[in-house]
C-alpha cells in the first residue's frame, strides 16, 4: 500500500511539467474549443490557430469530444478561468445561442468558427464574430470540376445516353457540410444544363474504409453504368478510388471521375497519380489565421477592422474564407 | 500417526470468528466425518486445507511434515483433492475436460502446449470404468442430470490419486443407489490407502460410512469420537450443544374459527391440481403432505395468486376474495415463503436489513415520501432479536449468512407485513437441526397468536410432529385430510400414493 | 413418437443453425430484389470486407469467452493502422510521416504494430486479473488512452494530423492484392482462423480460456492459473486486433487516427450474433466467422439494393436482437 502511494506521488511529480504550461499566468489568454479532435480538417485549423498564436497570446485548445454538453462545460471552465476571448467551433450550430449568452454575461467576446451559428443568435451581441467558409461553395466547386470534365470529354458519357449517372458518398447524415456539399455539387450540374441520374446515395460517415466497402458494393450493383463519383470529403473519395482500383479502374486507360473535398496530402498524391479528378481546398490555414487574428484583437478589447485582422469582415460579423478548386493543373502549389 | 493434522487453526472474517483454535486429525485409511450445524465452520476449515482461504493461525501437517498451502494448485500437488459442495461444473465442456482441467495430458511431454485428446479420452474411460460410473467422456456437462454431474466431480476428485480426499456434501444430488455406489468407491479408496474427510448432514450416512467423527460448533471443535460410539441423538446433542430429545416444541396452540377456505381449486393444465378443497383455522398449523410431484407447491402458488386457476373459490373469514397477484394476496393478509430460498427468496447482495424490509417498504414512507430510517433500523433490530438471527449486524449481506439464518430473515420479512395466513413451502429444507428447532418455535408462536399457518413438507416426522391436521395430496388431488394426532407415517404414505396408477 | 422425435430434431436443427438460416434468408430476399448479387465477384468482395473484421472479432472472442469485452479494440485498430502506415510509405511520397526513414523490411513495422497490440493486451489483462477491474471498465480506460496516445503520434510534425497516404505497394498488396482469384487478405483471415481454432480446441491455453469463462471458480480449484490465462487471452486479443488494424491500413491504402472508431461494437455484435455467449464459456470460430460474414453481407447487400442508411441501421439492430434471442432460447429451453 505504502509503495503504491510513493509511486503515485512520484508519478505526479513527474507529470507536473505537463500541467505547468496551463498554470502560467501572463499576457492574453484565449480559450478555444474544437468540436472534436479527430476531425482531420479541424485538426489543421487548430494547428493553424496555435501556429498563429506563437509569441502573441496563450491559447488553450480543448476537445469537445463531439458533445455539445461537454463543450458547454469547457466554455464554463474558460469563463471561470477568466480568458480574454473565446474561439468556439460548435458541435451543434444551434447551441451557439447559449454560449453567446454565457459569454455576454461575462463580457468575453466570442469568435465562432467553421459551423455557422444562426443569424439571430449572432445578432444577440456585437462582440460575436464568425469565421468560416460557405459550405455550399465547396459543393459548387466539386460539381464544377465534374461539369468541366463532362463537357471536355465526350467519352465520359460511357453509355452514350447524354445523361450523367453518378454515385454520391455522403458524410454524416444531418451534418451541415454533408448536406450542403451534396445539394450544391448536384445543383451546379443541373444549373449548367447537364442531365443527371442518381444511381445511389449512401453515407460513409466521412470514413475511408466505409467508403471503400460501400463503393465495392455499388460497383457490383451498377458496374459500367457509373459515370462519376462525388464524395463529401477526400477520405471517402480515396476509399472509393481504392474500390475502383480493385475493380480494374485506373489501369489501361479505364478512368472514372472522382471528386472529393479537403485537399489532404493523400488526395494531392492521388491527383498526381491521376486517380482523383479533383478536390476542393477548405483553407484551414487561413481559417485558423483569421480566427486567431479576430480573437486576438477582441482579447485586447479592440474593435477588429479589415485592416487589423487582414481579412474582409462582411456585415460586421462574418469573415468568409474562400474555398479553392484543386486539380491536376494547380495541385503543386498546395503541397 | 496421522496422515493429516490441522492444529489450532483460526480464521477471522470481518465481524465473525469463523474458526477458533480448531484441531482435526485424520488417520490413514479412514473415513473421517466432519459434522456441525450450518455455519459451524466445516466448509471454512476445508477451504483452508484446500488453499482457498488463508488461515490466520495454526499449522497443517501432511504425512507428518509441515506444509503451507497458498492455493488449490499446491493442495492438489501435495495430494489433497476435494469434492466441492457448491461448485457448478463448466457447463459447455465435456466430461473429460471437466475431469482433467488443470492437468490435461499433452502431446509430447509436460511443456508442450498441445492437448492430447486421445490420451485424455483413454484415461477418462479407464477412470470411469474403474469407478463403475456409466458416463460418456464426450458428453457436455450441461446435458447431464445433477446426480451425473456430481458423479463427474467424484471421478475428478478420485483421479488426482490423492492421499486425502475432502468430500463436502458429495451425496446431496445423488439417488439412494448412487449413494451406495459412492460408498463402495469410498471403501475401495480406503483400501488403496486414501483417507477421506466426509462432510454431510445426513446422520444415517455418517454413521454408516465413517470411522471417526469430529464435531464442530460455532467455529470450535467439540471433539473427535469413533463412529461406533455415536448415535444420531448423541451427534445432534453435541452439534447443538443441548439435548434435543424433543425434536419439536410442545403443542400449545388451539385452533379456533375458520380463517381460510379453499373450494374446488383446479388448474387449467390437465396434469396439475384438480378440485382441491380444504380449510384453515385460526391458530392452526395445517400440513400439506404428499410425494414430490403431487402439485402441492402449485396449489399454494395458485392460492397466493402466482399461478392461474380455471375453477375454484377462495374465502377469508367466510367472505369470498379474488386474488390474482402476490400484491393482492399480501393485501388480504397472506404471506408465502417459497421453497427455493436462493432463487426466489433472498436478494443475495442486499443487506439483512434490506432483505427484511423489502416486502414492507411502503409502510416506512413518511409523508414526504422519504423512508423513515429510524423506524426501519428499529424494526430490523427487533426482528433480528425476536427470531434470533445470527448475523454480525444488520448491514451484513444476507448471502454471507447460513441457510437457517437466511430462512429466519425471510420469516421476519413476512412477519413484518403482519399476515394472518402464512404459507410455508418446505421451511426447514437444507437447514441444520438447531435452526430447524428455532423455526418450529417461531411457527408455534405464530399459531399461538392466532395466525393460520400452512406448511408444505416432505419430512413425515415434521408433518406429524408440528401440525394439527394434514392435507395429503396425490397426483394433484386431495387424497385425504387426517388428524395429526391420530395418523401415522404409513397412513400418510398410503394416501399419498392413492391416485398413482 | 417417431414423429415427435423428428419434429424435435428439426426444431433443434433450426435452433442450432439459426444464424445460417438468417444469412440464407437475407441472401434470398436480396437476390429477389437484385439477382446480380449472386455472383462470384460479390462473394469475393464480401470475403475481402470480412477479412479484417474476422481477425478482429476472433481476437474479441477470447475476451468475450471470459465474459468481458474489449472496448479499446476499435481504437487499437486505429493505432496499429497508423503505426504500420507511418513507417511503410513510398520513399518519394511528398508528405512522409518520417521524411528520412529508410526503406524498412515489410515485416518490421507490422511486427512492431502487433507487438504494441500485444503489450496493450497484457496491460489490460493485468488490470483485469490482478486488480480485479471488470474488463468493461479496464478497456474503457484503455480505449481513451490508446486514442490519446495515437493522436499525439499522429499529430507529430511534420505530419500534423494529415491522413497518412502513399503506402508502399508491397504493403498494400497484403490488403488488396490477389494470388490468382484469391485475395491475399482472405488468405490471412483464413490462416488466422485456423490458428485460432487450433489454439482454442487443441491447446491447454485454449481449454483454460473456456474453463475460466465457463466457471472461474471451478478453474481455480482445479489449479488453473487464472491470472496467466487472462493475461494471455488479452494479449492474443490485442495482437489479433492490431493485426487487423495493420491489414485495414493495407486494404484501404491509408490511415488516420480515426480508423477503427466503433469497430469494437461491430466485433462484439458479430461475436454475439455468431453464438458467443456474453456470459462466457461458449463460442466457436465458425460461429464468429458466420457472424462477421452476416454483418458484411448485410452492409453490402443493403447498400447493393440501395436501402436508405437509416433503415440499414434499424435492420442491423433488429438482426442483432433477433439472433441473440434465438441463441439464448437454445439454452433456456434446456431447463
Amino acid at each position: 500500500m505504502k509503495k503504491s502511494i510513493v509511486i503515485l506521488c512520484l508519478a505526479l511529480v513527474l507529470m507536473t511539467p505537463l500541467f505547468a504550461q496551463g498554470s502560467k499566468d501572463e499576457g492574453l489568454q484565449i480559450g478555444c474549443a474544437i468540436y472534436k479532435f479527430d476531425d482531420t480538417f479541424m485538426t489543421s485549423v487548430r494547428n493553424a490557430i496555435s501556429a498563429a498564436s506563437t509569441g502573441k497570446a496563450k491559447i488553450d485548445i480543448v476537445d469537445s469530444e463531439n458533445s455539445q454538453a461537454k463543450q458547454n462545460e469547457k466554455v464554463d471552465m474558460f469563463i471561470t478561468k477568466g480568458v480574454n476571448s473565446l474561439a468556439i467551433n460548435p458541435v451543434d450550430r444551434t447551441a451557439a445561442g447559449v454560449i453567446i449568452d454565457k459569454a455576454k454575461k461575462a463580457n468575453i467576446p466570442v469568435v465562432f468558427l467553421n459551423k455557422e451559428p444562426l443569424p439571430e443568435d449572432l445578432a444577440k451581441w456585437d462582440r460575436v464574430y464568425y469565421v468560416g467558409a460557405r459550405a455550399e461553395e465547396s459543393g459548387t466547386m466539386s460539381g464544377q470540376i465534374i461539369a468541366d470534365y463532362w463537357k471536355a470529354n465526350p467519352s465520359a458519357d460511357r453509355n452514350g445516353d447524354g445523361i450523367l449517372q453518378y454515385i454520391m458518398l455522403k458524410g454524416e447524415p444531418g451534418h451541415q457540410d454533408a448536406e450542403l456539399r451534396t445539394e450544391f455539387s448536384i445543383k451546379v450540374l443541373t444549373d449548367s444544363g447537364i442531365k443527371i441520374e442518381k444511381l445511389a446515395e449512401d453515407t460513409a460517415m466521412w470514413d475511408r474504409p466505409k467508403a471503400q466497402d460501400k463503393m465495392s458494393s455499388f460497383i457490383a450493383a451498377y458496374g459500367d453504368r457509373i459515370e462519376a463519383v462525388f464524395a463529401n470529403n477526400d477520405d471517402m473519395a480515396l476509399g472509393a478510388i481504392e474500390a475502383l482500383k480493385a475493380a480494374g479502374y485506373f489501369k489501361g486507360g479505364k478512368f472514372l471521375p472522382v471528386v472529393g473535398v479537403d485537399a489532404t496530402a493523400p488526395a494531392l498524391q492521388a491527383l498526381e497519380e491521376g486517380t482523383l479528378l479533383g478536390t476542393v481546398l477548405n483553407d484551414a490555414k487561413n481559417q485558423g489565421q483569421a480566427t486567431f487574428n479576430l480573437a486576438y484583437d477582441l482579447a485586447q478589447g479592440k474593435v477588429p477592422t479589415d485592416a487589423s485582422i487582414g481579412y474582409k469582415i462582411t456585415n460586421g460579423k462574418y469573415v468568409w474564407v474562400p474555398y479553392q478548386k484543386v486539380t491536376k493543373d494547380n495541385y503543386k502549389q498546395f503541397k | 500417526m496421522y496422515s493429516l493434522e490441522m492444529n489450532h487453526v483460526s480464521k477471522v472474517f470481518p465481524g465473525v470468528k469463523a474458526l477458533d483454535d480448531v484441531t482435526l486429525k485424520v488417520r490413514p485409511r479412514t473415513v473421517h466425518a466432519l459434522m456441525g450445524e450450518n455455519g459451524a465452520g466445516k466448509s471454512t476449515l476445508m477451504k483452508c486445507l484446500f488453499g482457498l482461504y488463508t488461515m490466520d493461525e495454526g499449522e497443517i501437517l501432511f504425512q507428518g511434515g509441515k506444509v503451507s498451502i497458498p492455493d488449490s494448485a499446491s493442495a492438489l500437488k501435495l495430494g489433497i483433492s476435494m469434492i466441492h459442495q457448491e461448485l457448478h461444473p463448466i457447463p459447455h465442456r465435456t466430461v473429460m475436460e471437466n475431469i482433467w482441467l488443470g492437468r490435461f495430458p499433452r502431446v509430447g511431454g509436460t511443456w508442450s502446449p498441445i492437448v492430447d485428446h486421445k490420451e485424455m479420452y483413454r484415461r477418462t474411460e479407464s477412470l470411469l470404468a474403474d469407478l463403475k460410473l456409466n458416463l460418456n467422456p464426450k458428453d457436455l456437462l450441461r446435458d447431464l442430470s445433477a446426480s451425473k454431474a456430481q458423479s463427474v466431480e467424484i471421478a475428478k476428485a478420485v483421479s488426482y490419486d490423492a492421499k486425502i480426499i475432502i468430500m463436502d456434501e458429495p451425496s446431496s444430488s445423488l439417488t439412494e443407489n448412487e449413494v451406495e455406489h459412492l460408498f463402495s468407491i469410498i471403501n475401495d479408496l480406503k483400501g488403496r490407502g486414501v483417507s477421506i474427510v466426509y462432510i454431510s448432514h445426513k446422520m444415517e450416512e455418517i454413521l454408516k460410512i465413517s470411522d471417526e467423527v469430529t464435531i464442530m460448533r460455532d467455529g470450535k471443535s467439540v471433539g473427535t469420537w469413533p463412529a461406533s460410539e455415536l448415535t444420531t441423538d448423541l451427534i445432534i446433542k453435541k452439534m447443538v450443544g443441548r439435548d434435543l430429545s424433543h425434536r419439536f416444541p410442545p403443542k400449545e396452540n388451539t385452533p379456533g374459527e375458520e380463517l381460510l377456505r379453499v373450494a374446488g381449486f383446479t388448474s387449467p393444465h390437465a396434469k396439475s391440481f384438480k378440485d382441491v378443497s380444504f380449510t384453515l383455522k385460526k391458530g392452526e398449523i395445517l400440513g400439506i403432505g404428499g410425494l414430490v410431484g403431487a402439485q402441492r407447491t402449485e396449489v399454494m402458488e395458485a392460492i397466493f395468486g402466482l399461478r392461474v386457476h380455471s375453477a375454484g373459490k377462495l374465502y377469508i373469514h367466510g367472505k369470498e376474495v379474488f386474488v390474482n397477484s402476490a400484491f393482492e394476496a399480501k393485501k388480504h393478509g397472506m404471506a408465502l415463503l417459497t421453497e427455493e430460498r436462493r432463487a426466489t427468496g433472498i436478494f443475495p447482495v442486499l443487506s439483512v436489513m434490506e432483505n427484511l424490509l423489502i416486502a414492507n417498504m411502503k409502510s416506512y414512507q413518511k409523508k414526504s415520501r422519504l423512508l423513515d430510517n429510524r423506524r426501519m433500523v428499529d424494526d430490523t433490530k427487533r426482528s433480528i432479536k425476536l427470531l434470533n438471527v445470527k448475523t454480525p449486524n444488520s448491514k451484513t449481506l444476507i448471502k454471507s449468512l447460513s441457510g437457517g439464518n437466511q430462512q429466519k430473515v425471510l420469516f421476519a420479512r413476512w412477519l413484518l407485513t403482519l399476515p394472518e395466513i402464512l404459507i410455508l413451502d418446505e421451511p426447514t429444507r437444507g437447514i441444520d437441526v438447531g435452526a430447524k428447532y428455532e423455526i418450529y418455535m417461531i411457527m408455534m408462536e405464530l399459531a399461538k397468536q392466532g395466525k393460520g399457518v400452512v406448511m408444505i413438507s416432505s419430512e413425515m416426522p415434521e408433518l406429524i410432529g408440528m401440525t394439527d391436521r394434514i392435507v395429503v395430496m396425490s397426483e394433484g388431488r386431495v387424497a385425504g385430510i387426517v388428524d395429526s394426532q391420530e395418523t401415522s407415517q404409513e397412513d400418510i404414505m398410503r394416501l399419498a400414493t392413492k391416485f398413482i396408477q | 413418437m417417431l414423429f415427435d422425435l423428428s419434429k424435435k430434431k428439426i426444431q433443434n436443427f433450426i435452433m442450432q443453425k439459426a444464424i445460417f438460416l438468417v444469412l440464407l434468408m437475407l441472401v434470398v430476399v436480396i437476390a429477389i430484389i437484385n439477382p446480380k448479387i449472386l455472383r462470384l465477384v460479390v462473394l469475393r468482395d464480401i470475403l475481402m470486407q470480412s477479412s479484417t473484421k474476422v481477425i478482429m472479432a476472433l481476437g474479441m472472442m477470447f475476451v468475450i469467452l471470459t465474459g468481458g469485452v474489449d472496448l479499446g479494440g476499435g481504437r487499437l485498430v486505429g493505432m496499429a493502422a497508423v503505426i504500420s502506415a507511418s513507417m511503410l510509405q513510398t520513399p518519394d511520397y511528398l508528405r512522409r510521416f518520417f521524411p528520412d526513414l529508410p526503406q524498412l523490411p515489410l515485416f518490421v513495422p507490422i511486427v512492431m504494430a502487433v507487438v504494441v497490440g500485444i503489450l496493450i493486451g497484457v496491460l489490460n489483462g493485468t488490470i483485469v486479473a490482478k486488480f480485479k477491474v471488470p474488463a468493461f471498465i479496464a478497456t474503457l480506460g484503455s480505449m481513451l488512452i490508446i486514442y490519446g496516445v495515437n493522436s499525439i503520434y499522429f499529430n507529430m510534425p511534420p505530419n500534423n494530423s494529415q491522413p497518412i497516404g502513399g503506402l508502399r505497394p508491397d504493403f498494400t498488396f497484403l490488403g488488396s492484392g490477389s494470388i490468382g482469384f484469391v485475395p491475399v487478405i482472405v488468405i490471412f483471415a483464413a490462416l488466422v482462423s485456423i490458428a485460432v481454432w487450433f489454439v482454442l480446441n487443441k491447446t491447454v491455453f485454449g481449454k483454460n480460456v473456456y474453463a475460466v469463462g465457463g466457471n472461474a471458480e471451478a478453474a481455480t480449484v482445479s489449479g488453473v492459473n487464472i491470472t496467466h490465462t487472462l493475461m494471455g487471452l488479452f494479449a492474443v486479443c490485442g495482437g489479433l486486433i492490431a493485426l487487423s488494424g495493420v491489414l485495414e491500413a493495407a486494404r484501404t491504402g491509408g490511415a488516420t487516427n480515426n480508423y477503427g472508431n466503433g469497430y469494437e461494437l461491430d466485433a462484439i455484435a458479430s461475436c454475439v450474433v455468431g453464438g458467443v455467449s456474453t456470459t462466457g464459456g461458449v463460442g466457436s470460430v465458425p460461429g464468429v466467422i458466420a457472424g462477421v460474414v452476416i454483418f458484411s453481407f448485410i452492409n453490402y447487400g443493403l447498400t447493393f439494393v440501395g436501402v436508405n442508411p437509416y433503415w440499414q441501421s434499424i435492420i442491423k439492430g433488429m438482426i442483432i436482437v433477433a439472433a441473440v434471442s434465438f441463441d439464448i432460447r437454445k439454452y433456456v429451453q434446456k431447463k
